[in-house]
């Protein structure tokens, strides 16, 4: 299955890659020493234009300081224009949400949690937690979303922190076979009760098979607090919201990293 | 000293710019493929609870809508607007269509004093029915004070002073919390939900509820017997001179 071979593709196998790429989802594999350079190469224009100039580029307002995303801010046109003027899918990855943010942090103040090991970022938006886990010293990370624009998106941020771009998946992970991870991390995922539920059956399986460590970060939605990954759930840290945050996430003052030990 | 919590009910309704087109078999109107949208007043009700929230005066908005699983995409708007969760009465399409104000308020009123809050807003009718019920019907149902058709609402302390519109004038009056208030056109302009509200919606909760859960009955005494076109309207006359009119009144028997 392309998925495994992509991030594991040896230098000269561009002509698979790119086999890989027109069968199955969007694979896109910035690949330093291939005829194409990093991932700006794979970047449709238009769609990287767009987000240029419909994004900022900001780093305040948030946990992590360090790292510079390309975000929907008060100075772009689509924070106020009507919604149903914008032209792609809903772009959650516009939004550092504050389930991501403590993660970021605890990696960026945690470096030997990541240190020369394997993370999956799953439903990775921004691509920041994935950012921070690079920032640490990773030596392989994956960011999977599986809305392409996403993809895009944190292709930008990696090049605006200066990081080469990672590999990136675009495709529902939790309908692929597993691969070992020593760390898989999920930033605000549980907003959502289905979704819930298949990530707590997919992570059981993960860490079950592979022994994989499970990071989650979250503010507290009532949505996860309610539900029965909580019964598996230890506290690393808590991380008091700053103000930006809070105010655009009406009740939300804190965000936790939990530790899934089925 | 924000410990007020509102409930808000809003209602989907077809867009107010749809061309109604009545069903051939006089039943009701075309609903199907046809587009939906939160009923004007209830938009108004939902801002003002906003603005509560704004001044710090409400701690909690909590939206609610009864019907079938569409009714979401209305909360979810009340959500982006700025409400913080949501409760679907989840009532299954054939039932719904017999919803009306007696069941809706029954819903509400049980709602109210479940989540115990101490301010129910309301549009002041919806564009479909007119009825201009739901309201009154509810503080009926919690013995709670009302404030019907308000242009102006101010907490002062643990009560609300409520300015409405009225065929004499505007009328002002001071209830005491906990108490019911349905918004007319002049109270507010509803916001736009934007593009990142929307997005944060997303992630807000929705409690869906069953009618039955609140140990309520939605057995209607109405029944529709007919819908239909209003009349046409006939040509009128013109005429050129006074003389004429006067002619032609005469001719028909009104002079």
């Amino acid at each position: 299955m392309a998925l495994s071979l992509g991030w594991k593709a040896p230098r000269n196998g561009c002509g698979l890659l790119l086999q890989a790429m027109r069968s199955s989802g969007l694979l896109l594999f910035p690949c330093g020493r291939c005829p194409w350079r990093g991932a700006g190469s794979f970047l449709d224009p238009e769609i990287k234009a767009f987000l240029e100039e419909n994004t900022e580029i900001t780093s305040s307002g948030s946990l992590t300081p360090e790292i510079q995303l390309r975000l929907l801010t008060p100075r772009c046109k689509f924070w106020w224009e009507r919604a149903d003027l914008w032209p792609h899918s809903d772009p959650y990855w516009a939004i550092y949400w504050p389930g991501g943010q403590a993660l970021s942090r605890y990696l960026l103040d945690n470096p030997d949690v990541v240190r020369g090991k394997s993370v999956l970022d799953l439903g990775s938006g921004c691509g920041a937690t994935a950012i921070a886990a690079k920032m640490s010293g990773a030596s392989r990370i994956l960011a999977n979303d599986i809305d392409p624009i996403a993809g895009m998106a944190i292709t930008l941020n990696c090049e605006l922190n200066r990081l080469n771009p990672f590999p990136i998946l675009i495709q529902n992970i939790l309908n692929l076979e597993q691969d070992k991870w020593d760390l898989v991390v999920l930033g605000d995922m549980f907003y959502d009760e289905n979704l819930a539920d298949s990530l707590h059956q997919w992570l059981k399986k993960c860490f079950w098979t592979y022994r994989t460590r499970v990071l989650i970060g979250d503010p507290g939605r009532p949505q996860f607090s309610g539900h029965s990954i909580q019964h598996h759930l230890h506290k690393v840290v808590e991380y008091s919201l700053l103000e930006p945050t809070r105010q655009e996430n009406s009740g939300l003052t804190t965000s936790t990293v939990w530790d899934f030990q089925p | 000293m924000a410990e007020l919590r509102a409930l808000v009910a809003v209602k989907r309704v077809i867009d107010y710019a749809v061309k109604i087109r009545v069903k051939p078999d006089k039943t009701g109107v075309v609903t199907d493929g046809v587009k939906h949208s939160m009923n004007p007043f209830c938009e108004i009700a939902v801002e003002e609870a906003v603005r509560l929230k704004e001044k710090k005066l409400v701690k909690e908005v909590i939206a609610v809508s009864c019907g079938p699983a569409q009714c979401q995409e209305t909360i979810r708007t009340a959500l982006a607007m700025g409400a913080d969760r949501g409760i679907h009465v989840e009532v299954p399409p054939a039932e719904a269509e017999r919803l009306g104000p007696l069941q809706v308020a029954q819903v509400l009123a049980k709602l109210a004093e479940k989540e115990k809050v101490d301010l129910v807003l309301l549009g002041k009718q919806a564009i479909d029915d007119d009825c201009n019920q739901t309201g009154q019907m509810t503080a009926g149902f919690l013995d709670w004070p009302q404030g019907t058709f308000a242009s102006q609402v101010t907490l002062e302390g643990d009560k609300l002073k409520v300015e409405r519109e009225i065929d004499g004038g505007l009328e002002t009056l001071r209830l005491k919390l906990p108490a019911v208030v349905t918004t007319d056109l002049r109270l507010n302009e509803p916001r736009y939900a934007t593009l990142p509200n929307i997005m944060k919606a997303k992630k807000k909760k929705i409690e869906v509820i069953k009618p039955g859960d609140l140990g309520v009955d939605l057995t209607s005494k109405l029944s529709v017997i007919s819908v239909e076109d209003p009349p046409q309207r006939t040509a009128g006359v013109k005429v050129e001179t006074t003389e004429d009119l006067v002619a032609k009144l005469k001719e028909i028997g009104r002079i």
